[in-house]
């Protein structure tokens, strides 16, 4: 291939970008297809056709695992392995560590959710992977942290810029998170019960949850855009002294938080009330990654009409502000009553995870695919397509989830004259069918935007491929003659 | 970092912090901006408030109670008096605030006396007792029978038997209805799958199709009509020699036109009718025509109210 026999010319390591990067939008096109299909399921039960691999129970697991992990998973990988060689000025350490970190966490991934389609599951949201799997996932996360760290030591840079200490926070976090919250006892090579018990298995459970959004999906995301907003926009980020305070904040500020999940449950009340407190702290240092993002474009806000790439970038941290608001605001206690147990809750998750992760994703990789395949985006237009679907689908998803969640909210507490219940719930099912159409055909735009991009890329890389292989034909011919 | 008051000045005015990376990769050196600052003093204020209104902190074996409380009338076991009493805000008084609430709503607590005290020819003819039926029953027949009865009753052909039509299995009159809630219902009828030959059970299908003038009466049908009424099939043990059925056996009147195992309507042909029957024949209906006892689960005066909402649903005799 013309690509890899130009490797040992690159200064750096980009072969195993390029792999997770394809491999994230391979991911993101069955994720979210996944996601598409059991919502669909939700709205037309009889989509499962009875078949137990097909059931809502077994692919709503496939659907998460393959969006956070494969797709934002491999989407951190490639990023971050990009930013630490560049702001590092130092190729990858351990390139064979790395080519393991790759077919470890891709072959994991697709373990992961055939098990979960054959009905294997630990039960504990977003880590249903059975112990097996969750060794193996430990070693990938190590290695992953020791090429990272390495390659930093390697630096020939005085200064560690602020992506990476996102990225180093996020590694150590969820390597933590990982390994406590999956603490189990084998009793077969398929099946595993946790080391800890009734509430504090819950609480371990929800500390695993919250924090697996504050790290794997906030702060490695703000790492990502701590790189690409600023060089998108050809400017300085806006404030390193925000980035310093925001970045502190949001670290101690997220282990706290775990418990707002666990509202009105068997909590104790004061760990309830502790984790609701520190859940509206979050607000203002997860604002601060907004504002620095956004602000670094402060004097150019112009880009945002000409250039696609820096409207998906500027979008992405708007949604990253409204659901980081909306967070808070549904971890009071009060709120949390009327939210908990509705589709509010699904709405809310999905307004940061296809709002602010997948969009502050797709921006990235725009930037980041031409200058690995060394040439330009096949068409800007394709681009601006992308993104009115993907803005469509997603205010289509989050609209119809707050009708959903907020309407059965309200009707599960209703009372009429004589204080009895003014609705069953089967009532309320019945009045959710309308708003699962609708978010189901807000998915269907979403994953319309992925395909746009997938097929823009692959346009992208055959040209790259073309102009390489001319350039080469060329050179072939000038040594030729001499 | 407060020197700087203008936060919104073009950044090109504040110096960098002279790194740079990858190229062209720069931080200005900003200060923090003051509504941001401000709003975060804020929420800490808030969170400090929070602290104080609900528990929060623990504090070695005990934790800080909160200046929330929540009040709840108790009934003293000993003397049977309601008492107020006040609690410290916690989830557990909440519920209890919230369950007494609702069970002191004073026109409920008259309503529910006063249907107790009636029997059901009362409550049948008293308006305002009846809204209060429907009040009550939509809440207990959504939540216990609507799961196999449907939303409304309707039941689902084959399965379910509906309630909102004249057919009953087991009698249709209140104090039956009232009767199958309370100890349940095992609808059973033998397999004649192997006491019949394919043919015979050919002939008594056309003999019941013809019951319902499904089907015109011929030579088969006669037949049929021999092994119904002799004791070859003996079918006519439980249905009755008039085929009208037996409701002290839950067995099914076969001359109504309704069906509720066997879904003769939905069938097109005069063979797809036939064949629904004789399969339902050959296999007989063995425990899977079972309506759980409510006894254990329901209070009494939730059942005489659910009874009394299921009359009322249109069906019943």
């Amino acid at each position: 291939m013309a690509l890899t026999s130009a490797l040992p010319a690159e200064q750096y390591n980009y072969d195993i970008v390029r792999k997770f990067t394809i491999m994230a939008m391979v991911w993101a096109v069955i994720g979210m297809s996944v996601g598409v299909y059991i919502a669909c399921e939700l709205a037309w039960p009889f989509l499962n056709f009875d078949i137990p691999a097909l059931t809502f129970g077994r692919l709503r697991p496939v659907h998460t695992t393959l969006v956070i992990f494969g797709f934002g998973g491999s989407a951190l990988f490639a990023t971050s392995y990009y930013i630490v060689q560049r702001t590092c000025q130092a190729r990858l350490a351990f390139p064979w560590l790395a080519e393991f970190t790759f077919w470890g966490w891709t072959g994991g991934v697709t373990l992961g959710v055939l098990s979960y389609m054959a009905g294997f599951s630990q039960s504990r949201e977003y880590a249903e992977f059975e112990w097996p799997l969750d060794l193996a996932i430990a070693v990938v996360w190590v290695s992953y942290i020791v090429v990272y760290v390495e390659t930093i030591r390697r630096r020939s840079q005085p200064h560690i810029y602020v992506a990476n200490w996102f990225f180093m926070a996020f590694l150590l976090a969820v390597a933590l998170l990982h390994i406590f919250n999956n603490l189990a006892v084998p009793i077969s090579l398929t099946k595993s019960y946790s080391l800890f018990a009734g509430v504090q298995d819950a609480m371990t459970q929800w500390w695993y949850g919250h924090n697996a959004v504050g790290f794997f999906l906030t702060a490695a995301f703000l790492g990502m855009m701590y790189y690409f907003v600023p060089k998108q926009a050809g400017r300085p980020v806006y404030s390193y002294r925000l980035s310093i305070i925001h970045f502190w904040a949001l670290i101690f500020l997220y282990m706290w938080a775990g418990g707002h999940h666990l509202h009105w449950t068997a909590l104790p009340d004061w760990v309830s009330t502790l984790s609701a407190a520190f859940s509206v702290l979050l607000l203002m240092p997860s604002w601060g990654g907004m504002i620095n993002g956004i602000m670094t474009l402060s004097g150019a806000w112009d880009k945002l009409r000409s250039d696609p790439i820096m409207l998906f970038l500027i979008t992405s941290l708007s949604f990253y502000g409204m659901s980081t608001f909306e967070g808070p605001l549904m971890s009071l206690k009060s709120v949390n009553a009327l939210s908990h147990y509705t589709d509010w809750t699904i709405g809310h998750v999905h307004s940061g995870a296809l709002g602010w992760v997948a969009l502050v994703s797709f921006g990235s990789f725009y930037h980041l695919i031409p200058r690995l395949y060394d040439t330009r985006m096949y068409s800007d237009t394709l681009i601006y397509v992308h993104f009115w679907l993907a803005t469509i689908g997603i205010v289509l998803y989050i609209t119809s989830m707050w009708v959903a969640g907020i309407g059965q909210g309200l009707m599960l507490r209703s009372f009429d004259d004589y204080g009895n219940l003014a609705y069953t719930f089967i009532e309320t099912v019945e009045f959710m069918h309308t708003p699962y159409v609708w978010r189901a055909l807000g998915g269907a735009f979403f994953v319309a935007g992925v395909l746009v991009m997938v097929y823009n890329i692959y346009m992208t890389v055959q040209a790259g491929r073309r102009e390489q292989a001319a350039l080469e034909a060329k050179l072939a011919a000038k040594l030729a003659k001499a | 970092m407060t020197d700087n008051t203008n936060t919104s000045q073009p950044s090109g005015a504040v110096q960098t912090t002279g790194h740079a990376w990858d190229g062209d990769l720069q931080e200005y050196n900003n200060p923090l901006p003051r509504w941001w600052l401000w709003s975060f003093y804020g929420t800490v204020v808030f969170s400090i408030f929070y602290w104080f209104v609900y528990p929060s902190w623990p504090v070695g074996d005990t934790w800080i109670k909160g200046f929330g409380t929540v009040e709840y009338t108790t009934v003293d076991k000993a003397t049977g008096k309601e008492q107020e009493k006040e609690f410290r805000w916690n989830t557990r008084a909440l519920l209890l605030e919230e369950l007494g609430n609702a069970a002191n709503d004073p026109q409920r607590k008259e309503m529910l006396a006063t249907v107790q005290a009636a029997d059901y020819e009362q409550i049948a003819k008293d308006p305002k007792m009846m809204e209060f039926v429907r009040s009550v029953g939509k809440g207990l027949f959504g939540d216990n029978c609507a799961a196999c009865h449907g939303g409304g009753g309707q039941g689902v052909v084959g399965l379910y038997p509906n309630l909102t039509d004249d057919d009953w299995l087991w009698g249709g009159g209140i104090d039956k209805i009232h009767e199958t809630l309370v100890q349940g219902r095992n609808g059973f009828m033998p397999a004649f799958g192997q006491a019949l030959k394919p043919e015979q059970l050919d002939d008594v299908a056309e003999y019941v199709l013809t019951l319902s003038d499904e089907a015109p009466q011929s030579e088969a049908s006669e037949r049929g009509k021999a092994i119904f009424q002799g004791q070859v099939g003996g079918c006519y043990a439980c249905h009755g020699a008039d085929a009208k059925g037996l409701p002290v056996l839950g067995a099914a009147n076969l001359t109504d036109k309704i069906w509720t195992i066997a879904n003769v309507p939905a069938q097109k042909t005069l063979q797809d009718k036939k064949a629904v029957v004789k399969n339902f024949v050959a296999k007989g209906v063995n425990n899977n025509r079972v309506m759980p006892a409510w006894q254990d689960r329901l209070s009494p005066t939730d059942i005489k109210l659910l009874a009394v909402y299921v009359y009322q649903l249109g069906g019943a005799q």
